[in-house]
């Protein structure tokens, strides 16, 4: 298990991570929204140990992560890095070889990695000479060459391709399957819905809501109601007493309630108007709970970038 | 997995070696520096006209200061070579087109391109006496031979009670062409070390690696895989110098050049370590190639600044200028081997100068090891140095 326990950061007087703490299961796949600069990246700089903390510690497998247990993790920082003259094959050989692996594995992992991830063709070529994309898929061979036992990726999907990102998603999926604890933040929330077991979101600094995409949705009930009547004009909805109508096409129509309108009545309502086909609470989209949970801090919080 | 600390530094000198070897850039530079090394040694010898030579032309009954001639460059030890015109115009042509020396027109009058000079000078004018002079003691009686006896005069022998060392001079000049190398080794390797450590700011692939390296690995490599090379490079220099005026026969080889040479490698090494750290040092405070020359002026200023002391030193080696100079670090990495080319200076004070010169680099690499360690992760604007040595030191 990875736990992130209480982690606190402060730049000068701006707070960016308030007791942050979060657990990821090997084999999970842990999705870490926010908005810029709510202190992801400072999190998982703090995790891999590019930057100390002010409190708080990271574990793996129950002990404090030390410098030599960080050494088997894979990373990806937001700032994507590699020598720009060296050669693809040779630059994942060396990250490999820093890791601990012999030439022979080191060589082995490389050319499998490039063979998986599209870009085994350019191995002799120096990573500048590559487009953004494939020094993308480069980055993140560099993050797995050694086989790591955890993974921490900042932002891995922005500026890939389709075809990219599923080939990206493709490997991460085979390494959660191999038991090992992916964290990943993102800004496509869509592709965070598909991939996670689990969300966390953060907020300046703090984590304000987490736990599978099913649980944080089933948490945060909204107040609307999806009903559909097939064939009737959604009229029978607009005259009843605190209803709005968000939404309607061909039938369907999504519904806000006012406070203390029982949806009972409402289905009342649907009922004598036509026969009724579907009725339910509408489940937040992921992008909703972002939205909700960001806008429920207050606005005094100051945003740093880091 | 496996990776003891020093298998990490390897690995990181063999790339930052690996990389360099592999710059055309580099193999070029080397290359042209190994050209112009040879060509100073053998290039002088090949145009520095050999004074000991003189051509000296006849015309009609001038030719009876030949014998007198042949007398005064033997006496001389210099090689004549005599040539026959058979007119003033023939040997005008041959004295302005630099053919001859100096032709005698007759045997009271001389001619010669700008001015009468050198050994030239005094190979004529000893003929010109002697030419004279036994011909009055011929007309005044004497026998020929009796007079040709007379002033056959043997060389003056010479004692001296404290003769210069005839090798100090050979040994100055190797000084001078090691501090040369030493100067454009030293800032020519530092720059590199600077620069090899923005790079990996600037292409922020630092952080990717110090998630697997501690800082001072990541350093440590550095700067002992590009010194290695500057060391391989100022080590091949001296051997294509040497190999070259061997070769040529140009040069002889003055005794005790082992010596210059070695204090020459000995100074590359102390002189590096104690640049290269502040080099990477400073450099890691900033983010952009472009900003490594300005945070680096200070080393340069010193290092242009003790090389043109060496200059200076090289007049008058045993000035208290000298002797202060080559002591005190990092100023006697270039005075030093200048000093100790005249072969004269005591060895307490070259141990003194060595010893001052490690200690001020076992102070400055843990110094340079916090200021790397505390800058090198933050990117964007200049890093303080102050700010960078506090937050170095912390981490340990």
């Amino acid at each position: 298990m990875l736990e992130v326990d209480g982690l606190t950061k402060r730049y000068g007087d701006t707070l960016a991570l308030s007791s942050l703490t979060f657990a990821v299961r090997p084999g999970e796949v842990f999705g870490f929204v926010g908005a810029n600069g709510a202190g992801k990246t400072t999190a998982m700089r703090i995790m891999l140990g590019v930057l100390a903390a002010d409190a708080g510690e990271v574990r793996w497998q129950g002990r404090p992560v030390t410098f030599e247990t960080r050494r088997r993790f894979g990373y990806m920082p937001e700032e994507r890095g590699l020598y720009p003259k060296m050669r693809v094959g040779e630059h994942l050989v060396y990250l490999a070889r820093l890791h601990g692996l012999d030439a022979a594995a080191a060589t082995r992992a490389a050319e499998a990695l490039t063979e998986r991830l599209g870009v085994a063709t350019r191995r002799d070529d120096a990573v500048e000479k590559l487009s953004l994309g494939n020094q993308q898929r480069v980055q993140l061979a560099a993050a797995l060459v050694h086989d790591p036992e955890v993974l921490v990726l900042d932002e891995p999907f922005s500026g890939l391709d389709p075809v990219g990102v599923d080939a990206l998603a493709g490997v991460l999926l085979e390494r959660a399957k191999r038991g090992v604890p992916v964290v990943f933040s993102s800004h496509q929330l869509d592709l965070v819905e598909r991939l996670c077991d689990s969300v966390g979101i953060i907020n300046a600094g703090r984590l304000v809501a987490s736990g599978t995409v099913a649980e944080l949705r089933e948490r945060e009930t909204t107040r609307q109601l999806r009903v559909v009547v097939p064939d009737v004009p959604a009229t029978w909805a607009g005259t009843l007493p605190g209803v709005t109508v968000v939404s309607e096409r061909r039938g369907e129509v999504v519904l806000e309630l006012g406070p203390g309108v029982d949806d009972q009545q409402v289905l009342a309502a649907a009922a004598r108007a036509g026969r009724v086909e579907h009725f339910s609470r509408r489940r937040p989209t992921l992008t909703e709970l972002f939205r909700e949970a960001v806008a429920d801090v207050p606005a005094d919080r100051v945003e740093v970038t880091a | 997995m496996s990776g003891s600390p020093r298998g990490m530094v390897g690995l990181v000198m063999r790339r930052e070696i690996v990389t360099r070897v592999r710059d055309k850039s580099f193999l070029v530079s080397t290359l042209l520096t190994l050209v112009i090394v040879a060509a100073v040694v053998v290039l002088p010898s090949l145009f520095g006209g050999d004074d000991d030579e003189v051509t000296v032309g006849v015309v009609g009954n001038a030719a009876a200061v030949e014998p007198a001639l042949r007398q005064a460059a033997a006496a001389q030890d210099a090689r004549l070579t005599l040539t026959t015109f058979p007119d003033e115009a023939a040997a005008r042509t041959a004295v302005t087109g630099g053919d001859a020396d100096a032709a005698f027109l007759a045997p009271d009058r001389v001619l010669v391109d700008a001015e009468l000079s050198g050994t030239t000078e005094q190979v004529v004018r000893t003929a010109y006496q002697q030419a004279v002079g036994s011909a009055r003691l011929t007309e005044a009686g004497l026998d020929a031979t009796a007079v040709a006896r007379a002033l056959d005069v043997p060389p003056l022998g010479v004692t001296a009670v404290d003769p210069p060392d005839p090798d100090a001079e050979g040994r100055q000049q190797a000084a001078f062409i090691g501090i040369l190398l030493l100067y454009f080794q030293l800032i020519g390797y530092g720059i590199a070390v600077a620069l090899g450590v923005v790079e990996e700011k600037s292409s922020r692939v630092v952080e990717l690696l110090l998630s697997t390296l501690r800082p001072w690995q990541l350093l440590a490599g550095k700067v002992l895989g590009i010194g290695l090379l500057g060391l391989g490079q100022l080590v091949l220099t001296g051997l294509v110098g040497i190999g070259a005026a061997l070769a040529s026969g140009a040069v002889d080889l003055p005794s005790g050049l082992a010596g210059v040479v070695g204090q020459v490698l000995l100074w590359f090494l102390l002189g590096y370590a104690f640049y290269a750290c502040l080099f990477a040092a400073l450099a890691a405070l900033v983010s952009r190639q472009e900003e490594v020359q300005n945070v680096t002026a200070p080393l340069t200023i010193v290092l242009v600044g003790s090389f043109f002391l060496a200059l200076t030193v090289m007049g008058d080696p045993e000035s208290t200028l000298a002797r202060v100079t080559s002591i005190v670090p990092p100023l006697s990495a270039m005075v030093m081997p200048i000093r100790w080319a005249t072969g004269t200076v005591p060895l307490w004070e070259v141990g003194v100068s060595m010893l001052l010169m490690v200690l001020a680099v076992v102070s400055l690499v843990r110094l340079a090891g916090w200021i790397y360690a505390g800058a090198v992760l933050r990117s964007g604007p200049r890093v303080g140095l102050r700010d960078a040595l506090r937050s170095g030191r912390t981490q340990g």
